[in-house]
């Protein structure tokens, strides 16, 4: 048998963008974050980006691991200050795709401000965050996206605080590009963080994952295949607007590009500043 | 900056020491008394392509100086006092994963917001042991214009030299100090440029390292995709918690300070040789110690100044030699007794040690040191 | 092939005595509610009880709709058990083989238009160029099990009388033929319900309908679309799964999602392939598996694609 390809699910492996001597992953069975990883890599490889050239930048929490398993320079860095430290990169080395991974807790929590300043900034960098609504490594504790009522270690009597709509901040702050996906649609997910990465600016990509393991149990959310489907029951294309036959559920956490506007880059705008300094 | 003489103010000759060292990249959060040393670096790092960000708080600019430093550049980031605090936890990060850059600390008046425009050395053991967990460090502490100029470069290649973070640490009063400096361009062998892995990828191991325990740095895009990070690593870079290679990389961390001493240490001595009473003192302080020993010895005490320019590691064996025909040690220092702690420690047997500690916003005068030195051999 | 002579439900005794049970099935849109109510009128002018039980409304178009009538002097239940119709009346193929088991053994009567209708979400032919799968039984094949069955291209025939929609009221007509009603009463009824404007079209169906089954031949399946040029090549593409057994945590995902139900977990809490010839190579468990843990090959054998063959993205590309 020869094996053939026909398509681009076809012609990816992502086991060629993986440090295999790393796997079996730590990940905990079910987790939606592996998922999230197989549509970064994806995107990664459709965009045809070297992985000589490519970095990973990702901060603490189980999102944080991730970097570890990419085959490409890759950065675990201090609790919420990936941005920070992708900046830095970045500014350093505009040759590389810098992309960022951070979670809700990461991202939203210890590293919210360097979330709205990089939104602000437009350097050209993506960022995924994965929200699955709480602090899985450290066991469980509420985050600023756990949903009302849910339990979580620290809210034994079920969460009492608002939550963040990471998009609608990453919008306010002025991201150049905005989207959310769940992992259920990975293809549909690959298909956003390759738009996200090719665009020029600051990228916002906010990815709805599962923590079965900690948060689904403590919350009787079901089985690792009831989690991810019920990531469908709250989610619908923003595409869909309020078509009225569409009109199924209400509308928690729409998907797709919410924002993708030209804003002058970061770094463009600096050498164009600094070719001035120069000539006078 | 081919000029000879100009009269600069320290924070202003720290930026230009840095770019002529060799640094392009500069991160940085308004605050006083260091804010001069971003304003230059905004200015000057434009006319040499290098790249200016004012971050979003002192956490940010000490993350991106990390990663514009394994990016490849040289880097470099000030701040004083409270600042520092939160610049400690990445400076950590940089020791661990062994990133060269240069921090400065230009001290003012603690604790907490304490006081911004007065001038301080309570960040001297704050420099040593600030970021959790033991690590090594390098901390330089010049006394004048001019010497913060040369030490700002001496810092850059301490750094690249041995991939960590160098603090350079100074007060208030000499960072807005102005003084006629001459801002040469340092000789060749003063810049040192960071070493690079070559071998090819399989041979690579990111944190091994040979006699000198400093390992060949990846440049990414070179080829060698790396991991770096912060948790306890094995040579390959990946994260471990066995107990060997946990050893194994503390061992090497904290070894390079002891392997690399004469390269790190440097000290100053005047009219120690021969001193009954040595004074030992840093920074602004040594200034006015300076003044005491010219004084003392004008009205016959034997007086003599021993200067830490690398504060940190203490530079012990020279201490203990100098100090071995010293009746007795004198320490005056801008705080409640920090520096007089490690004096005490390092003394040796039957030499007295007196702390002559000042924590109100005001420097040591001479005067104080010449009583305090009076009346411990009187 | 010549369809048998009906063999007339209630045969020998009037209808009025016994309860006769009609299931109607098809999908949303067909008109199952027209053609249920029409029989249930004409039994309620006849005198007879009559009982209906629909489900509808949830389905919306192309969804799946059904509706029981069961008539006779005294009617006690509205729901047909299974294996106790009488008549299965289907206004689409698939639907009709979905309720094959409510007929009664050997005596039911099976009518049948042999349109498919694929409902968009039917993983059709995910294997590019391979037959469809969806009710791929042929209307000979099913017509030969049972004891008395009509397969027609209802939805043709109305289409020639000029309103595709009316293909029920064909179906209607076939209907007519096991039912001891007299033609007028049913053309009375059906003139009363249709809209005043398909009146024509719809009494006209009706009645190409009963003529139909006068001179019945099977309709020959409807030949499968050409394949494309490469097709040949493609349809003997293999699906296989590489498990890494060594990665694999046991999360059931990729068993709970697979759409042919080819997967399971074995004593180890691993994933193992149970029907790989099942498999479409739809790759939803390789997406899905968030530890990597399974790649999808999709295979030729080495005759028809010789090593180094260009069999790749650019002879499909071709062929498309």
């Amino acid at each position: 048998m020869n094996e053939i390809a026909l398509t681009s699910a076809d012609r990816f492996d992502i086991r060629e963008y993986l440090r295999l001597e790393m796997f079996p992953h730590f990940l905990c069975p079910g987790c939606g974050h592996g998922l999230a990883l197989r549509a970064l890599l994806w995107a990664v490889h459709e965009l045809g980006i070297d992985k000589d050239r490519l970095a990973v930048v990702s901060g603490i929490g189980c999102a944080g691991r991730l970097s570890a398993y990419v085959d490409a320079n890759t950065f675990h860095v201090t609790h919420g200050r990936p941005l920070a430290f992708a900046t830095g990169l970045k500014l350093a080395r505009p040759d590389l795709t810098v992309i960022v991974i951070t979670g809700d807790g990461d991202g939203l929590a210890i590293g919210g401000n360097h979330l709205i300043h990089a939104c602000r900034r437009n350097l050209d960098l993506t960022c995924l965050l994965l929200n699955n609504e709480v602090y899985g490594m450290t066991g469980g504790q509420v985050s600023p996206t756990t949903s009302a009522e849910r339990y979580t270690t620290t809210t034994p009597a079920g969460n009492r605080e608002p939550t963040f709509d990471a998009c609608k901040l990453a919008e306010g702050a002025g991201a150049s590009f905005v989207g959310r996906e769940a992992t259920l649609q990975v293809p549909t997910l690959k298909n956003l963080l390759r738009e996200a990465i090719a665009h020029k600016g600051f990228s916002f990509v906010e990815v709805i994952s599962d923590c079965t393991e900690i948060f689904g149990r403590k919350n009787a959310l079901g089985n690792s295949p009831e989690m991810v489907l019920r990531q469908k029951a709250g989610m619908r294309p923003d595409s869909w607007g309020n078509r009225v036959d569409r009109p199924f559920r209400p509308n928690p956490f729409p998907t797709g590009v919410f924002v993708r506007k030209e804003l002058p880059e970061y770094r463009e705008l600096y050498d164009a500043m600094t070719a001035a300094a120069r000539r006078d | 900056m081919t000029d000879g003489l100009r009269n600069l103010q320290g924070n202003a000759a720290c930026a230009l020491g840095a770019i002529a060292a060799g640094c392009r990249f500069y991160a940085g959060y308004p605050i006083t008394p260091s804010s001069e040393i971003a304003e230059w670096m905004a200015a000057e790092l434009p006319r040499v392509e290098g790249v200016f960000i004012q971050m979003e708080d002192e956490i940010a600019s000490m993350a991106a100086v990390v990663g514009a430093s394994l990016g490849g550049m040289k880097a470099m980031t000030a701040t004083s006092g409270p600042g520092f605090s939160l610049k400690q936890e990445n400076l950590g990060y940089a020791i661990m994963v062994e990133a060269p850059c240069v921090v400065v600390d230009v001290m003012r008046g603690g604790p907490s917001t304490g006081m911004p425009t007065r001038p301080s050395q309570g960040d001297l053991m704050q420099a040593r042991w600030g970021t959790h967990g033991d690590h090594p460090i390098v901390v330089l502490a010049p006394h004048t214009v001019a010497e913060i100029y040369t030490e700002t470069i001496r810092a850059f290649a301490l750094a690249e030299r041995l991939r960590l973070p160098v603090v350079l640490l100074y007060d208030e009063t000499l960072g807005h100090l102005v003084e006629t400096v001459a801002t040469e361009p340092p000789p060749p062998e003063a810049v040192v440029e960071r070493r690079w892995a070559e071998v090819p990828r399989e041979a690579y191991r990111p944190y091994a390292a040979g006699e000198d325990l400093i390992p060949a740095m990846a440049r990414p895009g070179d080829g060698y995709r790396a991991h770096t990070t912060g948790l306890t690593h094995d040579e390959r870079g990946f994260p471990t918690q066995e107990p060997a290679q946990v050893a194994a990389l503390l061992d090497r961390l904290l070894g390079k300070l002891d392997r690399h001493r004469p390269l790190i240490e440097r000290v100053e001595t005047v009219e120690a040789a021969d001193a009954d009473v040595l004074i030992v003192a840093v920074g602004i302080t040594a200034r006015a110690a300076r003044a005491a020993v010219r004084e003392l010895r004008r009205t016959g005490v034997k007086a003599g100044l021993f200067r830490p320019v690398t504060l940190w590691p203490f530079p012990e064996g020279r201490f203990r030699r100098q100090a071995e025909s010293a009746r007795a040690i004198l320490v005056p220092e801008m705080n409640a007794g920090q520096l007089v702690l490690e004096i005490e420690r390092l003394a040796p047997d039957g030499v007295r040690v007196r702390g002559l500690p000042r924590y109100d916003g005001e420097p040591v005068a001479p005067d104080a040191i010449v009583a305090a030195a009076r009346e411990l051999v009187g | 092939m010549r369809i048998q002579e009906p063999n007339r439900a209630g045969s020998g005794s009037s209808p009025t005595e016994t309860v006769v049970s009609v299931l109607m099935v098809g999908v949303g849109g067909q008109g199952i509610l027209m053609v249920s109510k029409v029989l249930a009128t004409l039994c309620q002018a006849a005198g007879l009880e009559v009982k209906q039980s629909e489900v509808h409304g949830m389905a919306k178009r192309g969804g799946a709709v059904f509706s029981h009538v069961r008539f006779g002097a005294k009617v006690h239940s509205p729901l047909i058990p299974e294996g106790e119709a009488d008549v299965l009346l289907a206004l689409e193929w698939a639907e009709g083989l979905r309720w094959l088991h409510y007929l009664r053994p050997e005596k039911g009567v099976f009518i049948s238009d042999v349109r498919r209708i694929v409902p968009p979400f039917a993983c059709r032919d995910r294997g590019r160029g391979v037959a469809p799968r969806y009710a791929r039984s042929t209307p000979a094949e099913i017509i030969g099990r049972l004891g008395t069955g009509y397969a027609l291209d209802a939805t043709g025939i109305a289409r020639d009388l000029g309103n595709e929609r009316a293909a029920n009221t064909v179906l209607l007509g076939v209907l007519s033929t096991a039912l001891d009603f007299p033609e007028e009463a049913w053309l009375e009824v059906i003139t009363r319900l249709v809209p005043p404007k398909t009146v024509d079209v719809n009494r006209a169906a009706f009645l190409a309908g009963r003529a139909w089954v006068e001179n019945a031949v099977l309709p020959e399946p409807a030949p499968e679309p050409a394949p494309p040029a490469a097709d040949p090549l493609l349809g003997r593409i293999v699906n296989r799964l590489e498990i890494t057994r060594e990665w694999c945590k046991g999360c059931d995902i990729c068993v709970k999602f697979c759409p042919e139900r080819c997967l399971a977990l074995d004593a180890e809490q691993i994933v193992v392939p149970t029907d790989p010839e099942a498999c479409t190579g739809c790759r939803l468990c390789e997406w899905l598996c968030p530890d990597f843990a399974i790649r999808l090959h999709k295979e030729l054998p080495a005759e028809a694609a010789p090593a180094g063959a260009d069999v790749g993205a650019d002879a499909v590309g071709a062929a498309r």
